[in-house]
């Protein structure tokens, strides 16, 4: 297993206890799962994504993603109705495992309230949260 | 016993109803996620006959019409576990480890690895020589499945687990398409073996090689006793106080 500190953190997002994280893109925001969750999981299989319009309250489960024989279920960051998913990760659900926050990202949402963006870690706050687990 | 070792606490159970297990493990998940339970956890019981679908699976797998089924008796449920179509019924030991996996610092993959390879010594106890296949995970005996693992992680806890075939009846695993996988048989310890094998004396095995693999001690413990506050929302709790379950009164 990597050690904590050789995890990506990006510092244009912010993250949520289940390890997605979140990017404010105008006054969307961007989701995806952190380097840490994808490396936990190991070889992404599947992606199971929401459709167009869902819509989710913060911590509500949005869909999952899966390894071989094992799902992990996928938690709002933030409340707010989907946007878009991810389509490439239907042909292709090992871009989450590649590029976690880049081509691998799984939503966009339109929030409900923007302020629960706030309550999100920051980097700083995520990677001591990473280094209690180890 | 390895002094040095983690303690994850072993509850046996009964032959079980496969709704009252699920219910069990999630509220045992439920509470390990709202930071009320921090021990981890093993569940290790025998299911009633039944299949079940993970989130993988379809109906697609059955090879028999719903008809033949209701005759048979033996339902059919939906999971949230990875993995396809299986049964589960006595004689098949199933094993439910409940474990926070981020903090035992076990990635996902490793841990279904392990799991394997505690069911792969289980069998060499017994001379079979059982392996991986790159076909499918779990565990296989040549062209034939042995032991299965489906799990879900929720909240960084794992549960679900393996079925590993003691001396349970094959013939419903021929009515579906076992993990999905056209053309793919399944074999318990029994039929390697052709003569009886004491399903006590390979839950036993398999334990020691859970505490080996995950470098664990496995520590008894009475659902009843120790985890009434977790389970009295349950339907499980019923069964335990009604008449005909009385374990908890030993």
């Amino acid at each position: 297993m990597k050690k904590m500190s050789e995890f990506r953190l990006p510092d244009d997002v912010r993250y949520s206890e289940d390890h997605e994280w979140a990017r404010l893109e105008g006054d969307a925001i961007r989701v995806g799962i952190s380097d840490y969750a994808q490396d936990q999981l190991g070889d992404i299989t599947f992606v199971g994504m929401p459709n167009v319009g869902d819509a989710f309250s913060q911590k509500q489960e949005f869909g999952t993603v899966e390894s071989t024989k094992a799902v992990s279920e996928l938690f709002m960051p933030i409340g707010g109705k989907v946007l878009e998913v991810n389509e490439a990760l239907e042909e292709s659900p090992g871009l989450v495992n590649e590029d976690p926050y880049g081509r691998g990202w799984l939503i966009l949402v339109k929030p409900d309230n923007p302020d629960e963006f706030n309550s999100l870690m920051t980097k700083g706050d995520y990677a001591k949260r990473l280094k209690g687990a180890e | 016993m390895n002094h040095n070792s983690k303690t994850w606490l072993l509850i046996e159970l009964p032959l079980t109803d496969y709704v009252e297990a699920w219910n069990l493990q999630r509220a045992l998940v439920a509470a390990k996620a709202r930071g009320e339970l921090h021990d981890d956890l093993v569940l290790s019981l025998q299911h009633s006959p039944v299949f079940t679908i993970g989130r993988r699976g379809g109906r697609e797998h059955l090879k028999v019409t719903e008809d033949f089924l209701k005759r048979s008796g033996i339902p059919v449920i939906e999971v949230e576990r990875g993995g396809n179509i299986t049964f589960h019924g006595p004689g098949q030991l199933v094993v439910y480890p409940i474990i926070d996996l981020e903090a035992a610092g076990i990635r996902v993959d490793e841990y279904v690895c392990r799991l394997e390879e505690a069911m792969i010594r289980t069998a060499a106890a017994w001379g079979i020589s059982a392996g991986r296949n790159p076909l499918n995970k779990g565990v296989w005996v040549g062209g034939n499945k042995l032991g299965s693992i489906g799990l879900t992680i929720r909240h960084g806890v794992s549960f679900h687990g393996l079925a590993f075939n003691v001396n349970v009846r094959l013939d419903p695993f021929s009515w579906i398409n076992p993990c999905g996988l056209d053309g793919v048989g399944v074999t318990s310890l029994e039929r390697e073996l052709s003569r009886e094998v004491s399903l006590t004396a390979a839950r036993e095995r398999l334990m020691s090689h859970i505490e080996e693999v995950f470098d664990v001690n496995l520590v008894q413990r009475n659902l009843c006793h120790d985890f009434q506050e977790h389970i009295c929302m349950t339907r499980y709790s019923e069964m335990y106080s009604s008449d005909s379950y009385n374990s908890c009164n030993s």
